[in-house]
């Protein structure tokens, strides 16, 4: 069996953003357990309709997050507005486990103050951080040599972007006039078939009618 | 004899089909195939794991239709998110997303494939009579210019300028309107995609459609599939709802297109000695922002009219593209883009003044060339361990294609151009390109997208070196045919969607007879 070979200089990747050679494996372990984790972060108020996959302490990561990748822009609504932790949370709940769980684990690391205090000698979480320790991580994340931090600073920034921008309360300050009204019919037929007649529409086909016979043309 | 669409709210029990054939996914691959096999009078059912979404749905909006007509809600990507990958998943499959481009198969690459593959099945000519059926029903004609919008004519004024070949894209529509979210799902079922047109005619004459069914696994023994064991999946949370449907069919087609295929095959351990997953061509596309002082309103309008293939061709081991433009709305571009804080929402703020343009790559081609491989993940329902090998002479493609992008926007009268690095470059003017040269050219350091996805069951005459045959069969199976973009053994230089129509509606034929 012929074996992907990876290109030059990269890693070789096994099991997903994280898990990726020996330098991501021991990102992993300090973003799960060692003792700078147990300290404590931010306490960040619920939504009001509780949480469905992420626990408190990864909703105040995101919470925080969310604060320093879309500030306060005159025109457009805030992150508390348009609850992009609890979209984020929402998103989640329809994404495959093992994408759930990364995500998880992201959170954890960017949170984790062992790893940032390597890194940055920033001896906090990231919740707890200043602004602009917490602007500094990011960045460090963001343009770090190693690929697995671009990577899920990549990812996390898809997501809250994806929960901040899918909401239409940001169109305004887009300028974004939105899809064009008076198109969309909620109550256009659904057909399935089973012996209903199709409705006319614009998929179905009549061939183009056959050429009217020319009389006169038989001896 | 009338057909029907299941869907899972449907689907309550537990069941099991007898066919003479089975067709597994509903996209370009599978829907072209059904409709000929029940022409022929075959008793067909086709399972399709995503959902039946239709123009009742289609309301425009990107989170509804991220969540119901994309892989993973859109966020399907490269292990190490170096290449984002969209990729359809509903009824019709990557027709109900698609731009509608179309494109017949190039005739220079039918000739790779002929000289370096041994495929000696296909040819224009054969196929000629397939494209003129398939473009008569689905309408595929070229777009007018004076439809075109603003984010095309930056395209095509900047190739005009400069001198480059261009031309007008051939588009699947029938009464269009011009609106612009031909990637959300049409609202008025102008585009010709699969789910308005194939898949609704071939229910009419008897096929049966099992939506929201994800095919999990297929029975073999000997040189035969014996049964699809498949199971119903709730539309609203994505997970299996417990219903198993189990079919028998006489013969089994597998169009779940590249990834999805290679992953069933593979979780039924029909592996081709390693070959299944690997030689994943992705056209891997790279992406330059062109900000303008008039308004260019990229999420209005067909979103692709104009392309040039000035640079399909770049001489010896060195990677082509093609040029064409996306259509730019909020959320896809914001996740797109690159920056962090202020700078995003500066960039944002400024959307209706955005010009996005696309290089699109050929892969496959050069010699040294793995592509993407496509693995199996643990305790992954819907994902995927994808890896893509990037080779020096991606790199220097890219380099030169956002080079060229760049001064075709700047030819069309932009302020500024950013590159969709993570350090992005600014360029203020056309004498700045060659800033582009400092920039990171290396994985996860620039943005590279894909909307094309081929191989991973590549096709060749070879057992030792290919997974189907000429005709499309599983090389080791009498009953097992592929039949989607997983079997292009390179990718294509043009928009697929056209070619998988032809070639589908070209196997139907003798699929039929070896039923």
């Amino acid at each position: 069996m012929k074996m992907y070979l990876p290109p030059p200089g990269s890693k070789p990747s096994r099991r997903g953003v994280l898990k990726k050679g020996l330098l991501g494996g021991a990102l992993l372990a300090l973003g799960g357990g060692a003792f700078l984790f147990t300290r404590k972060s931010v306490e960040v108020e619920p939504p009001a309709d509780g949480l469905k996959v992420l626990t408190a302490r990864e909703f105040a990561v995101l919470t925080s997050l969310s604060y320093r990748l879309l500030p306060r822009r005159e025109g457009f609504p805030t992150v508390e507005l348009v609850q992009v932790a609890r979209g984020c949370d929402r998103i989640l709940t329809l994404v495959d486990p093992t994408a759930l769980t990364e995500t998880k684990q992201l959170l954890v690391l960017l949170e984790n103050a062992l790893p940032n205090f390597l890194f940055g000698r920033r001896a906090a979480t990231f919740t707890t951080m200043s602004t602009d320790d917490q602007d500094a991580v990011l960045s460090e994340w963001q343009h770090s040599r190693i690929t697995v931090r671009r990577s899920g600073f990549t990812a996390l920034r898809s997501l809250v972007m994806a929960a901040y921008f899918s909401s239409d309360t940001t169109w305004p300050g887009l300028g974004y006039p939105g899809p064009q009204p008076g198109i969309y019919d909620p109550n256009a037929p659904v057909w399935k078939g089973n012996g209903a007649e199709r409705p006319l529409g614009n998929g179905t086909f009549l061939p183009p009618p056959a050429p009217a016979a020319v009389d006169g043309g038989t001896p | 004899m009338s057909g029907r669409i299941f869907t899972g709210d449907e689907l309550t029990r537990d069941l099991t089909v007898e066919c003479d054939v089975c067709v597994i996914g509903s996209g370009a691959g599978g829907a072209w195939t059904a409709h000929e096999l029940v022409k022929q009078g075959k008793t067909v059912v086709m399972l399709e794991e995503g959902g039946y979404h239709t123009r009742r749905e289609f309301d425009m909006t990107e989170p509804r239709a991220f969540q119901n007509l994309y892989q993973e809600l859109g966020n399907r990507a490269a292990d190490d998110q170096s290449i984002t990958i969209l990729q359809g998943r509903s009824v019709g499959g990557g027709t109900t997303v698609n731009w509608c481009s179309s494109f017949r198969t190039p005739e220079r690459i039918l000739k790779v494939w002929r000289e370096r593959h041994g495929i000696d099945t296909l040819s224009a000519a054969t196929l000629t009579p397939h494209w003129e059926a398939v473009e008569q029903r689905l309408r595929i004609a070229t777009w007018p210019q004076e439809m075109m919008n603003a984010n095309n004519k930056v395209l095509w004024e900047g190739l005009g300028a400069l001198g480059y070949e261009r031309g007008l894209i051939r588009r699947n529509v029938n009464n269009c309107l011009n609106l612009g979210y031909c990637g959300l799902g049409c609202p008025v079922d102008a585009k010709q995609s699969m789910l308005v047109t194939v898949i609704p005619d071939a229910v009419e004459q008897g096929l049966t459609v099992y939506a929201n069914t994800s095919a999990r696994v297929l029975d073999w023994d000997g040189r035969r599939v014996t049964a699809v064991r498949a199971e119903v999946i709730d539309d609203a949370t994505r997970k299996p709802t417990g219903v198993k449907v189990v079919v028998k069919p006489k013969l089994t087609v597998v169009s779940g297109g590249a990834i999805n295929s290679p992953g069933l095959l593979m979780r039924s351990q029909l592996l081709s000695e390693g070959r299944v997953g690997e030689k994943t061509w992705f056209h891997p596309v790279l992406m330059m922002m062109g900000l303008f002082e008039h308004e260019v309103n990229a999420f209005h309008g067909a979103p692709q009219s104009v392309y040039s293939h000035h640079f399909i061709e770049r001489g010896p081991g060195k990677m082509g593209y093609f040029l064409e433009v996306p259509p730019v709305q909020p959320m896809l571009a914001s996740t797109v883009l690159t920056g962090t804080g202020p700078e995003t929402l500066e960039l944002m703020a400024k959307l209706k003044h955005l010009n996005v343009m696309l290089a699109i790559h050929v892969d496959g081609l050069l010699p040294d060339e793995e592509g993407g491989t496509v693995r199996l993940r643990d305790g992954a329902h819907s994902r995927y361990a994808i890896k893509y090998g990037f080779t020096p002479a991606h790199w220097e493609a890219f380099r030169s294609s956002c080079k060229e992008m760049a001064k075709l926007q700047f030819a069309a009268g932009a302020k500024q151009v950013r590159s969709l690095h993570l350090s992005p470059v600014t360029l203020d003017s056309a004498a700045e390109v060659d800033k582009l040269d400092d920039a990171k050219w290396e994985a996860m350091q620039v943005r590279v997208a894909t909307a094309h996805q081929m191989g991973g069951c590549r096709m060749g005459k070879d057992p030792a070196t290919s997974v189907v045959d000429p005709h499309l069969k599983y090389h080791s199976l009498d009953n097992l045919f592929v039949v989607d973009g997983s079997v292009f053994p390179t990718s294509l230089g043009v928009n697929p969607q056209e070619t998988i129509f032809g070639i589908a509606r070209w196997a139907a034929t003798h699929i039929g007879q070896a039923v």
